[in-house]
């Protein structure tokens, strides 16, 4: 309703009309005075892995095929994100996401200052959240060092829906006491090709 | 459970610590535990910086507040959002009487939003028609107690891992004894279902940026990912004092939240959100509307000492280091908001007469001032709001009468003296009935003794 | 060298319920070289006025005490919350005459280290087992925290660890009537946390007297002893 917005407006600008207005801050730059030695990719996988997230590392997409079929043998069927390699696609009945046991997604990229990875809606969403063990693949070269880092490539080309996914669904509401996979994938796995990181 | 209004605070707080104590041990134990993982996460980065940086880009957007709604309110519906100003709770109701009619919505899942709190978004649906859903599993158990959040972001702190079996083994037929992973496992499976089936999902808005119109929500369930991503349709409802300048300073926001929070990097599940689903996707709502609330905001942003407190992000990190607070949870409070944020809020919102006490209910100790990640001067709102209260004639009698009497002494040194040796030797006990102030100290405390002599007779006689 | 000359400001509170704390105040100074004065017009700072809103009542406690020292060098005070009252609100109640005393006063562990440099007083608190209580105001308005600490133990105590030495006693000026019920549960989670200490101190008798008062309505708890009078027995 114009006219509703039209009031909220001019009661915003009544309100603000004494006050002399304030600059953006800026930047922030880095919140931590001092990176550490970890390399984006050794962050990523330090922080993902400490809130019980899994990374496994494959250095080709063979071998991450080979990987893929070993791993999806014990579940009855699939459902597959759009982006991922027709490649990779293990030998099960593809299953919708609201019924398969198993989902597997291809990612935007990954987080390393928060351990996330970025999932795109034009993937498949419903793949990305309906089912209890969630592999998702990523190439190394697509993680940022920061969150902002990551929201400054990812406002050129916005889908309907981003979402940060930093490990297992949690949460400690009954009795302080902490589950997994209440309603995300209790289990989610980083399955990343390309190379295997350095020891620190 | 008929729920109380702040007014009722001083009952309701006494009524919580005599008849249900365990809430003060549970509440207690889980805003401890907050505190000290917040504490823990700042220690490794450089939070003075980060909160001027918060504070300052918040600010920014308040006083750019309506340029940055316009911009937001663009953005949306160039992506095809239906974008509605709500002056009102029920401006912001009404928008869900059109979409559930046109749909013919049945059920609807909801994520934790304490707006839709705020605005009885629930009572409305079930007027509707319309079955309301809560799905993070805090406000789940809530819903099925019957009761308002606690926190918010435990709404169910006060409730202990024992209530929580008897209540699922009541309603979802799970054991007396199951452990919290099979109690989590039938709240899942009975929510998956409602997921599927619901015609709509409702969120709120952790934040909004205007320069791509995204609605940011923060989560560790994954319940908010689902509600806004199965149904066909999406109606968000968010506070216009949630807007951020830019899309970048979501990093910045999304971070500093978590960590105030529950000292988590980020919230296990962030969705940033754009609008409805593009002809290249293939799920997703089709549907999605933007409510932008004011709902009393406007009226605390023309305060000129309390609008700071639009700055808040919600994190809960002053209830968890309020004492005050600790002892009770949010139910005593009688609101939506609670803790320090509900007291600086309120006034503004509700108005001052319908918040009352809660400016009170602080022993200003100021705890809250460190903690706050936008740097809100908790103490000086609370103290301009009880200002505000006795200028409006809200004040007790007897206190205001008192206040007065005492300022007249404190003007007559010889006067003073001699009033304050009488109240010495008043019997506080007998007193009591005839002073409130007496009496609420003798109710929980034995009487202090005064010296034999005052200071000022022993000076006068020369100290040795 | 000239003798530092100090007004004690003893508060309204501490004159008829820590008077003695007041005297150990004036002995512990005298005995560090320190003349004392007591400008006799002293009434109140106007705290508990201010902190409930009556803005105008605290306004003529604030003149009032404002030209009561207005000829001191310092202004000493046996109390964390009067002194924050002071230094935290006076310059915006009472413009450059309220500044410039705020900037004159001190909370008297305050006063030891910071303007006359005691380190150590003496050892007569050797065997003594503390806890110290920090009053809000004390903590978060003056920025006073290991000043007590380290005089108490300079002078042999013990001060043990106490996992809830900084949250809120719950007194809070009239907050502790207007909400007895609360307040009651704050100081009970004090009394709950204390380790077993020969004596609790706080540099405030609000605090003492409510932390007190509530150990003997439930028949527990350590004696309260105020930080002065534990500072005068330190020196001897």
């Amino acid at each position: 309703m114009s006219t509703k917005r039209d009031a909220i407006l001019a009661r915003i600008r009544d309100a603000n009309s004494g006050r002399t207005p304030t600059d953006h801050p800026g930047d922030f730059g880095g919140w931590r005075g001092d990176a550490g030695p970890a390399t984006p990719l050794q962050a990523f996988v330090s922080g993902f892995e400490g809130v019980g997230g899994e990374v496994v590392f494959v250095d080709s997409e063979v071998k991450a095929s080979q990987w893929l079929a070993d791993f999806a043998k014990p579940f009855t069927s699939v459902t597959i994100g759009e982006g991922v390699s027709s490649a990779l696609r293990p030998d099960l009945p593809i299953a919708l996401p609201r019924n398969a046991p198993l989902a597997i997604s291809q990612a935007r990229g990954a987080i390393a200052e928060t351990g996330s990875l970025v999932m795109d809606a034009r993937d498949g969403r419903r793949t990305q959240l309906l089912t209890p063990t969630h592999v998702v693949v990523l190439s190394p070269e697509n993680i940022w060092e920061t969150v902002r880092g990551a929201l400054l490539t990812l406002a050129d080309d916005l889908p309907a829906a981003i979402g940060l996914h930093s490990g297992p669904s949690k949460s400690a509401d009954i009795g302080q006491v902490m589950v997994k996979g209440v309603h995300g994938p209790g289990r989610i796995l980083a399955l990343i090709i390309g190379c295997a990181p350095e020891k620190p | 459970m008929t729920q109380s209004t702040p007014s009722d605070y001083r009952e309701a707080s006494a009524r919580s610590l005599r008849d249900t104590p365990s809430v003060r041990t549970s509440v207690g134990s889980a805003t401890r535990t907050f505190d000290a993982h917040r504490v823990s996460a700042f220690s490794e980065v450089e939070y003075d910086r980060w909160k001027d940086w918060a504070r300052d880009t918040k600010t920014h957007a308040l006083t750019h507040l309506d340029t940055y709604l316009a911009q937001a309110s663009a953005q949306l519906e160039a992506r095809g959002v239906h974008v509605h100003w709500a002056e009102t709770a029920e401006d912001a109701l009404s928008v869900l009487d059109e979409v559930v009619e046109r749909h013919g919505i049945k059920s609807a899942v909801k994520g934790k939003s304490m707006l839709t709190e705020e605005l009885e978004v629930n009572a409305h649906l079930e007027t509707l028609g319309v079955r309301p859903i809560e799905t993070d599993l805090g406000e789940y158990i809530i819903q099925l107690l019957g009761e308002p959040p606690s926190h918010i972001v435990g709404p169910a702190i006060h409730k202990s891992l024992d209530d929580c079996r008897a209540l699922f083994h009541d309603r979802l037929g799970t054991p007396l004894d199951a452990d919290p992973d099979t109690l989590a496992a039938a709240a899942r499976d009975a929510l998956r279902a409602e997921f599927l089936a619901a015609g709509l999902g409702i969120s709120g808005g952790n934040f909004l940026a205007a320069d791509t119109g995204t609605i940011a929500l923060i989560e560790n369930e994954g319940n908010i990912r689902l509600a806004t991503s199965v149904p066909d349709v999406h109606v968000a409802f968010v506070g216009i004092e949630k807007i951020v300048p830019r899309f970048e300073d979501l990093a910045g926001f999304l971070q500093i939240t978590a960590r105030s929070a529950t000292g988590q990097a980020i919230g296990l599940f962030v969705s940033l959100i754009q609008g409805p689903r593009t002809p290249s996707e293939i799920d997703g709502p089709k549907e999605v509307h933007v409510v932008l609330v004011d709902n009393g905001r406007t009226r605390l942003l023309a305060d000129d000492t309390a609008w700071e407190a639009l700055r808040c992000v919600r994190c809960g990190a002053c209830l968890n280091i309020c004492p005050v607070y600790r002892q009770t949870g949010g139910h005593a409070y009688g609101w939506t908001y609670s803790g320090p944020l509900g007291a600086i809020i309120s006034p503004g919102m509700l108005g001052l007469e319908k918040a009352m006490p809660l400016p009170h209910a602080s022993s200003l100790c100021g705890a809250c001032v460190d903690v706050c990640p936008v740097r809100i001067p908790i103490p000086d709102i609370l103290l301009h709001w009880r200002e505000k209260a006795v200028d409006a004639g809200l004040a007790p009698t007897g206190e205001t009468f008192g206040s007065k009497a005492y300022a007249g002494l404190a003007e007559r040194p010889a006067s003073f003296a001699a009033a304050n040796a009488a109240l010495r030797w008043t019997p506080w006990r007998a007193a009591g009935r005839a002073l409130p102030i007496l009496k609420g100290w003798m109710q929980e405390r034995s009487a202090p003794t005064p010296s034999k002599k005052s200071f000022r007779q022993m000076w006068k006689e020369g100290i040795e | 060298m000239s003798s530092t000359r100090v007004a004690l400001f003893a508060t309204c509170l501490a004159d008829q319920f820590y008077a003695e704390a007041c005297a150990d105040t004036v002995r512990l100074l005298r005995q560090l070289g320190v003349i004392v004065d007591f400008p006799e017009g002293q009434t109140c700072c106007g705290q508990p006025s201010h902190n409930s809103g009556h803005r105008d009542d605290a306004i003529s406690m604030v003149r009032h005490t404002i030209d009561v020292f207005k000829d001191a060098e310092y202004i000493v005070l046996p109390s964390g919350s009067c002194t924050g009252m002071i230094r935290r609100h006076y310059g915006q109640l009472a413009g450059d005459k309220g500044q410039q005393l705020s900037e004159r006063t001190y909370e008297l562990s305050q006063f030891l280290v910071e303007v006359l440099g005691v380190e150590s007083l003496g050892s007569g608190l050797q065997g003594q087992t503390l806890a110290y209580h920090h009053g809000c105001h004390a903590l978060r308005e003056l920025g006073v925290e290991n000043e007590p600490l380290n005089l108490l133990r300079g002078a042999g105590a013990e001060v043990v660890d106490w996992e809830a030495d900084r949250e809120c006693c719950g007194f809070g000026g009239l907050f502790s009537a207007k909400m007895p019920e609360v307040s009651a549960a704050m100081a009970d989670h004090k009394l709950e946390t204390l380790p077993d200490v020969d004596a609790v101190t706080s540099a405030d008798g609000g605090c003492l007297m409510q932390m007190s008062g509530r150990a003997q309505h439930k028949r527990t708890g350590p004696p309260f002893v105020h930080l002065a009078s534990l500072l005068w027995r330190g020196v001897q």
